[in-house]
C-alpha cells in the first residue's frame, strides 16, 4: 500500500449518497496517487501523553513530520473515526475501545516484520485477549483506575471504593468520573463482581448503590477530577492514575490508591485507523515508539506504567517503586481489563446511568 | 406585502441562495439522520432502515420525558434572566452617545469570542467554593458559599454562553425604535414606566421574540455548560443526545431524540409564523 | 424623575440616567470578571492554572512558540471571516425574502428556514459529516492547499449561521415603513437604487447585529467543527478542547489574552479611521 487510498466505509446510505449527488450536481477530482508516501504523519493522541521530544526525535531519525491531533476522550476517538478516515495515521485507543474497533473493521492488521522492535515488550504484553496475537495493536502505557484523595481531610487509610460509593462521612466532597463504563465498573468490583459483568440484576444492584449514593457525589467530573482535587473543591475522587500523579507531584497532601476490592486496568495501544494514508510512515513510528531510550522517555513525561520491558531498565527507582504507578501485586492480582461487550450492554449500560444521572 | 408574481425575478433572486443552501447543505445530510430515527442498529457501524417506532417510543419512557422536562425549565429561566439583563444593555446601547455605540457594543460581545469552554472554567475559577467570590466575601465574613455544580450554575452558565444571542436582535429593534412615539406618549402624559410598558415594550416585542427564540432553543440542546456546571443531578436533554452520538453509540436512538426536539420546537414556529401571517397589522 | 428639558437630560436621553449607567456597569462587571480573572491567569506559573503560584511571562513565550495553536488560530479566524460574509448576504437575502413576499407554504417554509437554530448541534455535526464522507468531499478537501481545505467547514458554518442572520435581520425589517420605498419609487429610482439607498440603510443595525451573532457563532463552534474538520484542519476551539478537557494551561490562557487584546485594538482602530459620520448607525 503506497498510494493514498482512503477507504471510507460505504453503507447503505443510498439515499443521501442519490441526493447528493444529485444536489451537487458536481465531481471531485480524484487524488492523485503518489509513487511514495510523503514524509509526513497524522498521529491521533491524547493531551500531555507523549515524551518532550519524542516527535522531534522521530523526525530527526527518519525526516517524516508528525502533526499530532488531539481528543480528549475514546467516544470522541470512536466518533471521528466511525464514518471513514478523514486522515490519521497511527490512533491511541483504550482496549475495549480498540476491541470494539477491530470487531467493526475501523483499524488495520500490523505488518509484525516492520516492528523488530516489539521483541523489547514485556512478554505479558505480547499478547492480549482483546487483540489475540496483537495483529492490529502494540501496547503504549498502561495505568489504573482508582481513588485520588487529599490525605489530611480522609480519616484513616483509604483502601475501599466505600469512600466514593457509600460513605456519608464525605457528603458533598466526593467527584466520580462521569464515564459510565469506568463508574458502573468499578461499583461492580465494589459488589465484588468481574467488572465485565453483563448480569441485568447486577446492574440493577450496581444502579441502586449508585443513586442512593449519589447524595454524597458533588460532581460526575470530565476527567478534571485531579482539578478538583488540587484546588480544594473535592477531597476524594475517582481517577486514572496518571492524572492524579500529576497533581502529587505539586502537592505532598495528595495521595493516589488502588481499592483492595480491585479495579479497572486499561492499556492505551497504538494502532493503524483503516484507510490510513500513509501505512508505510505509521510502522515505522510505531516501530520507533517501542524503542526502549524512546518509550523510557516517554513515561518519565508522563508517568504511566510502560509494557516495554527495556525501556523499564532505563527508568529511575522513584518510578518503579512507586506504588501509584505499580501497584502491589495482591491488587493487581483482582484488577482485570474492561471488555468490549457488544452493543446491547453499551445501551443498556448507558440507560443506567441515565437513570443514576436524572433520580 | 407582494405576492410573489409580483415580480419574479427580485423573487427568485431572493430564493434561491438561502434555499439551496440549505437544502444541500443542510436537509439532505440530515435526511440519511431521519432515516435513522426510523431503523435498528445491526451492527457497531452500520443501522438498517426497517420503519420502527421503536426509537420515538424509547424517548417517551419516563426518565427521558423527566429529563426533557427539566431541560425546558432550566433553559426558560436562563432565557428569561438573559432578557432581563439584555434588555437594559441593549437599551443602553441604542440611547448611548453615537460615538460610544460601536464601542459598546463590541464591549458587549467580546467576551463571547473567547472560547465556550475557557470562559467557563473561568467562571469555575470565580465562583468555586475557594474561588474569588468566595474569598472576597469571606474578607467581609460571610461564606464560604457552595455555588457551582447545582441547577443555578446552569443557569448561570447559560446566560453566561447565550447572552449575545438575545443582546444583538434586541439591539437591531431598539435602534431604530421611532422615537416619536414614546414622545408622544410622554406628551400626552403617559409616565416613564407606562410608555415603557404600553409603547416601547409592544413597539421592540419582535426583537424580544427573535431573542427568546435564539436563546431558548440552543440552551434547550445544550450539552457543555451543564456537563461542566452541573452536579450529580444536572443532566439535560442534550447531554443524553450527545451520548447517543458518542459513548452509546446509538444514531437510532439520538437521532429520533433530536429530531422529538425539532418536531416540537418547529410545531411551535410553524403555529406562530401561521397566527402571524393571520393577524392583520404588525406582522410579527 | 424630574422632567426637566435641559439639554442632555431629556426625557428620551436613557443614555444619561444614573441608573441606567449603573446597571450597565453592574452587568459589565458581571461579564468581565471571568474574562480579567482568565487574563490574570495568564500570568501565573502554576502550570495547571488552579492556584495562584506567581508571576510570570513564559506562557505568552509558550503560546508564541506553539505553531498548532496559532495554526488553528488563524484556521478559525479564516473560517469565521469569510462564513460571516457568505451568511450574512445569504441570511438578509432570506430575511428581505421573508418580509417582502407572500407565496404559498409560506409557513412551512419559514419554519423549515429556523431549523438550524432548531436542531442539536451534534445532530447537525453528524449528519454533515456522513454527508462530506459519502459524497466525496471530504477527500476531496483535504488535500487542498491552504485555505480552500477549509471549504467544509466553512459550508457547515454557512448553514448553521445564515438562518440566525435572517432571523435577526427580519426582527428588524418589521419596523420598516414600506411607504419610504414607495416614495423613492415615485421619485423615479430603480427597485436597485430603491434597495441600496433605501433598505440596506434601514437595514444595516440588524445587518451588524447578524453579522457579530455570525461571527460569535462560527468563531467559537466546536460540536459541528469537530464533525467536518480533518486533521490538517484543526481550529481553535477543536483544539482547546481537547486541550482543556484535562485542565486549563495558562497558554491557553495567554493565546485568549492575545486574542482579546489584538480585536480591542483593532477596533478602537478601525473606529479611528471611520469618519464619526456613520451610515445607517442612527
Amino acid at each position: 500500500m503506497t498510494g493514498y487510498t482512503p477507504k471510507f466505509s460505504r453503507k447503505r446510505r443510498s439515499i443521501l449518497q442519490g441526493l447528493g449527488a444529485l444536489g451537487l450536481g458536481l465531481t471531485f477530482l480524484p487524488r492523485n496517487s503518489l509513487s511514495e508516501e510523503e514524509k509526513k504523519l497524522n498521529f491521533y493522541n491524547w493531551d500531555t501523553y507523549i515524551g518532550e521530544t519524542t516527535l522531534a526525535d522521530f523526525e530527526k531519525a527518519t525526516g517524516i513530520e508528525v502533526k499530532m491531533d488531539l481528543f480528549a476522550d475514546n467516544d470522541e476517538l470512536f466518533a471521528k473515526l466511525k464514518a471513514g478516515n478523514p486522515g490519521y495515521d497511527v490512533i491511541c485507543p483504550t482496549n475495549d475501545n480498540l476491541e470494539r474497533m477491530i470487531k467493526a473493521n475501523m483499524v488495520t492488521p500490523l505488518d509484525h516484520a516492520k516492528l523488530p522492535n516489539f521483541k523489547n515488550l514485556d512478554p505479558v504484553f505480547q499478547d492480549a485477549a482483546f487483540d489475540p496475537g496483537r495483529k492490529h495493536s502494540v501496547p503504549y502505557l498502561w495505568g489504573t483506575v482508582g481513588v485520588g484523595f487529599r490525605k489530611s481531610k480522609v480519616e484513616g487509610t483509604v483502601d475501599s471504593w466505600k469512600v466514593l460509593f457509600e460513605d456519608d462521612k464525605y457528603a458533598g466532597r466526593i467527584a466520580l468520573l462521569g464515564d459510565a463504563k469506568v463508574v458502573i465498573g468499578s461499583a461492580l468490583k465494589y459488589l465484588g463482581q468481574s467488572l465485565n459483568s453483563t448480569d441485568p440484576a447486577m446492574l440493577k444492584k450496581v444502579e441502586e448503590l449508585l443513586i442512593a449514593g449519589k447524595k454524597n457525589v458533588k460532581v460526575y467530573a470530565d476527567d478534571n477530577g485531579q482539578d478538583l482535587l488540587a484546588s480544594g473543591d473535592v477531597d476524594l475522587t475517582m481517577e486514572y492514575n496518571g492524572d492524579i500523579l500529576q497533581v502529587m507531584a505539586e502537592d505532598d497532601d495528595i495521595s493516589y490508591v488502588v481499592p483492595t476490592e480491585g479495579a479497572e486496568m486499561w492499556q492505551d495501544c497504538l494502532a493503524i485507523p483503516t484507510g490510513a494514508p500513509r501505512p508505510e510512515n505509521a510502522h515505522a513510528f510505531i516501530n520507533f515508539i517501542m524503542d526502549p531510550e524512546v518509550e523510557a522517555g516517554i513515561a518519565k513525561t508522563v508517568q504511566y506504567g510502560t509494557p516495554n520491558a527495556e525501556a523499564k531498565k532505563l527508568m529511575d527507582k522513584a518510578y518503579l517503586e512507586n506504588p501509584a504507578i505499580f501497584p502491589p501485586a495482591e491488587v493487581v492480582a483482582k484488577c482485570e481489563p474492561a471488555l468490549y461487550l457488544g452493543e446491547d450492554v453499551t445501551k443498556m449500560r448507558d440507560e443506567t446511568w441515565t437513570r443514576v444521572q436524572a433520580a | 406585502m407582494d405576492s410573489w408574481r409580483g415580480n419574479l425575478r427580485v423573487f427568485w433572486t431572493l430564493f434561491t441562495p438561502g434555499t439551496f443552501w440549505l437544502l444541500v447543505f443542510f436537509l439532505i445530510p440530515l435526511a440519511g439522520l431521519f432515516q435513522d430515527s426510523f431503523s435498528d442498529k445491526i451492527s457497531i457501524t452500520e443501522t438498517a432502515f426497517t420503519g420502527t417506532f421503536a426509537n420515538y417510543v424509547r424517548a417517551f419512557d419516563t426518565v427521558y420525558l423527566t429529563i426533557i422536562w427539566k431541560s425546558i425549565w432550566i433553559s426558560a429561566v436562563a432565557t428569561a434572566f438573559c432578557l432581563l439583563l439584555a434588555y437594559p444593555i441593549a437599551f443602553g446601547i441604542c440611547f448611548a452617545p453615537a460615538r460610544w455605540k460601536p464601542l459598546l457594543l463590541l464591549l458587549v460581545i467580546l467576551p463571547f469570542w473567547i472560547n465556550l469552554l475557557i470562559r467557563t472554567y473561568a467562571l469555575i475559577a470565580v465562583f468555586r467554593s475557594q474561588g474569588y467570590l468566595n474569598l472576597v466575601l469571606g474578607w467581609i465574613g460571610l461564606g464560604p458559599f457552595e455555588m457551582l455544580y447545582n441547577n443555578g450554575a446552569v443557569i448561570m452558565g447559560l446566560v453566561y454562553v447565550y447572552m449575545p444571542f438575545m443582546v444583538l436582535p434586541l439591539y437591531a429593534t431598539i435602534e431604530r425604535l421611532d422615537r416619536s412615539f414614546l414622545e408622544a406618549s410622554l406628551d400626552l402624559g403617559g409616565s416613564q414606566v407606562q410608555t415603557f410598558f404600553k409603547v416601547t415594550l409592544p413597539l421592540t416585542m419582535p426583537g424580544i421574540i427573535t431573542g427568546i427564540i435564539l436563546v431558548f432553543i440552543p440552551c434547550l440542546g445544550s450539552f457543555l455548560t451543564p456537563d461542566m456546571l452541573g452536579g450529580a443531578n444536572a443532566i439535560m436533554i442534550g447531554n443524553v443526545i450527545e451520548r447517543q452520538f458518542k459513548a452509546a453509540n446509538d444514531y437510532p436512538f439520538g437521532s429520533a431524540l433530536s429530531f422529538l426536539l425539532m418536531y416540537v420546537t418547529f410545531g411551535a414556529l410553524a403555529l406562530r409564523a401561521y397566527f402571524a401571517s393571520r393577524s392583520k397589522g404588525v406582522d410579527v | 424623575m424630574a422632567q426637566t428639558l435641559k439639554p442632555g437630560s431629556g426625557p428620551l436621553d436613557y443614555g444619561s440616567r444614573t441608573w441606567l449607567k449603573l446597571l450597565f456597569a453592574a452587568i459589565f462587571v458581571a461579564l468581565y470578571a471571568p474574562i480579567f480573572t482568565l487574563i490574570a491567569f495568564s500570568f501565573n506559573t502554576d502550570k495547571r492554572g488552579v492556584i495562584w503560584r506567581g508571576f510570570t511571562l513564559d506562557n505568552y513565550v509558550k503560546a508564541w512558540n506553539n505553531d498548532a495553536l496559532q495554526e488553528a488560530l488563524l484556521n478559525s479566524l479564516a473560517i469565521a471571516f469569510i462564513a460571516t460574509i457568505i451568511a450574512t448576504i445569504i441570511g438578509a437575502m432570506v430575511a428581505l425574502l421573508l418580509w417582502r413576499f407572500r407565496f404559498p407554504m409560506k409557513a412551512a417554509y419559514e419554519g423549515v428556514m429556523a431549523l438550524p437554530i432548531v436542531i442539536p448541534e451534534i445532530c447537525m455535526g453528524v449528519s454533515l459529516l456522513l454527508f462530506f464522507i459519502n459524497t466525496g468531499m471530504m477527500e476531496w478537501s483535504v488535500g487542498m492547499p491552504w485555505p480552500l481545505n477549509l471549504s467544509n467547514i466553512v459550508i457547515a458554518h454557512v448553514a448553521f449561521c445564515f438562518p440566525f442572520v435572517a432571523v435577526v435581520v427580519r426582527s428588524r425589517l418589521i419596523g420598516f415603513n414600506r411607504q419610504l420605498e414607495e416614495a423613492s419609487k415615485d421619485l423615479g429610482a430603480s427597485e436597485w437604487q430603491t434597495f441600496w439607498n433605501v433598505i440596506v440603510p434601514f437595514m444595516m443595525p440588524g445587518l451588524v447585529a447578524g453579522a457579530l451573532l455570525a461571527f460569535t457563532l462560527s468563531l467559537d463552534d466546536f460540536v459541528i467543527t469537530f464533525f467536518t474538520s480533518g486533521p490538517e484542519t484543526v481550529t481553535f476551539p477543536v483544539k482547546v478542547y481537547s486541550l482543556v478537557r484535562r485542565g486549563v494551561s495558562p497558554e491557553i490562557n495567554a493565546a485568549s489574552t492575545v486574542l482579546i487584546v489584538i480585536t480591542v485594538v483593532a477596533t478602537v482602530i478601525a473606529m479611528k479611521l471611520q469618519a464619526p459620520t456613520k451610515t445607517g448607525e442612527g
